[in-house]
């Protein structure tokens, strides 16, 4: 296997994105399907951007208010053109832009996602746990927390990019700002990830290897 | 290719569509500093989709929906209308959930009442004809000085709010309780201040009979139209103020 071949294009780690969920026409009457349709998705993205699983609830309550409020004061027209997913993720960031303007900015990094510690505690715990189980655990919540160091610019173009697996042009619609920026945004997150997570990426992915490795001896 | 432009390339490079892409290969074969920041972070990348997915809170879905409703409610207008009762003009908001402010023209004008209530729900009013429930609420209560309380919304207010207000409903017509009375009943017996806040921003005022609350020793106390118009309101209901007060007499 060459150096080169697995990191770039190894497709067990490829960005996958969702087919984008289509309505016939977004508006009040239809909004119990779409907040069925969007609501795992946002809450998900509100948390990976706040660290905080209260926070991430109000975000998206707050954001499906306003997708409602606005879809009411549209015309038909400006419906039948709504490119509903990207709308939703822009009123979730601004909604959470707002929030996390407002508070104290220690408490991205204090309240984060879990308490390494404690989950720790909590997965040793059980008897036949096996070790890599237990590591694998601790390392996600290290990768949690490098995200939530991120300024939130980056944050928001890496989550986006990595985790909720949209592409450039469609982060760029989001984010309202041009591809190149985006680019760079993702780039620069990418670059300062590496600089918080440093040898534990390398174990992290190794850990995840042996399995693999086994398959291709066979 | 030089390597700051190799490493910027990275991303485009997993889409598989950079056009240049022969060429960042070629400089990728011959240049392991590269190889070693394309492997780092393709190791960023595949740390952050290994994430576990997050499952959102029990109840969420109904939640969000509870949220929009109250929300919406908040912000379509209601509707007002002039009624004349024996008492002067009265100008009642509304909506199809029932009666939600009353205001009496106190001769400041119709618009400066407008404004009033406005401030009062936070909300627009949107002048039209009382329809026949609303005229028959304000009527039957000057009739018999009772209300059909379900024709009477008062969820927006605050939960005490309206646990002193449906308490002060169980007054009959032609007696009074205390604030303390309220508020043993409601079991909170030392609330009688916060119930006196409570009665002076009743919004639906006659239909919730804040006029049926006194001081402890029978004083009238306030009104927001005046002592003397509470006095005449409980004289109509056949209220005498030489009559025993009923009721604790704690404040």
């Amino acid at each position: 296997m060459s150096a080169l071949a697995a990191p770039i294009i190894g497709d067990h780690y490829l960005v996958t994105a969702p087919a984008t969920v289509s309505h016939p026409v977004p508006g009040p009457e239809t909004f119990e399907s779409i907040v069925d349709d969007y609501q795992r998705r946002l809450y998900g993205f509100a948390l990976r951007m706040t660290g905080n699983r209260e926070d991430a609830e109000e975000i998206v309550q707050d954001a499906f208010v306003r997708a409602y409020r606005a879809l009411a004061k549209m015309d038909p027209q400006q419906r039948a053109e709504l490119r509903l997913q990207p709308w939703l993720y822009t009123i979730t960031l601004n909604v959470t832009r707002n929030r996390l303007r407002s508070k104290r900015p220690t408490n991205v990094a204090l309240d984060a996602l879990a308490d390494p510690d404690a989950l720790l505690n909590e997965t040793q715990e059980g008897p036949d746990q096996p070790e890599q189980i237990v590591d694998r655990a601790a390392d996600m919540v290290l990768v949690e927390q490098a995200l939530l160091q991120l300024p939130m610019h980056l944050r928001a173009a890496a989550t986006l990019r990595f985790i909720e697996g949209r592409s450039h042009p469609e982060i760029a619609e989001i984010l309202n700002q041009p591809i190149g920026t985006v680019k760079s945004h993702v780039h620069r997150a990418v670059r300062i990830l590496r600089r918080i997570l440093g040898p534990q990426v390398g174990r992290i992915v190794q850990n995840d290897r042996p399995a693999a490795n086994e398959e291709e001896e066979e | 290719m030089r390597c700051c432009d190799v490493e910027r390339l990275w991303d485009e490079m997993r889409e598989g569509v950079e056009p240049r892409r022969e060429h960042v290969l070629a400089h990728l074969r011959g240049c392991t500093v590269c190889q070693e920041i394309y492997r780092e972070n393709e190791g960023i990348a595949y740390c952050l989709t290994c994430l576990p997915p997050v499952d959102p809170p029990d109840l969420l879905v109904p939640k969000i929906l509870e949220h929009i409703k109250a929300a919406v409610k908040i912000e379509t207008p209601d509707s007002i209308a002039a009624i004349d009762s024996p008492i002067g003009r009265l100008f009642i908001a509304f909506r199809h959930s029932g009666i939600t402010a009353i205001a009496l023209d106190r001769g400041e004008g119709e618009e400066a009442v407008f404004a009033r209530l406005q401030r009062r729900l936070g909300r627009g009013l949107i002048p039209s004809q009382a329809p026949q429930w609303v005229g028959d609420t304000v009527a039957v209560f000057f009739r018999t000085h009772t209300t059909d309380l379900g024709k009477v919304d008062i969820t927006e207010l605050s939960p005490f709010e309206q646990s002193a207000l449906r308490a002060a409903a169980t007054i009959p017509p032609g007696e009074v309780r205390s604030y303390g009375w309220i508020a043993e009943s409601i079991g909170q017996p030392t609330a009688a201040r916060a119930v006196g806040r409570a009665m002076a921003r009743n919004p639906v005022p006659l239909l919730y009979p804040c006029h049926r609350v006194v001081d402890a020793n029978g004083a009238m106390h306030q009104y927001a139209y005046g002592v003397e118009l509470k006095a005449r309101i409980l004289e109509m209901e056949g209220y005498h103020p030489e009559a025993v007060l009923t009721g604790s007499k704690r404040r």
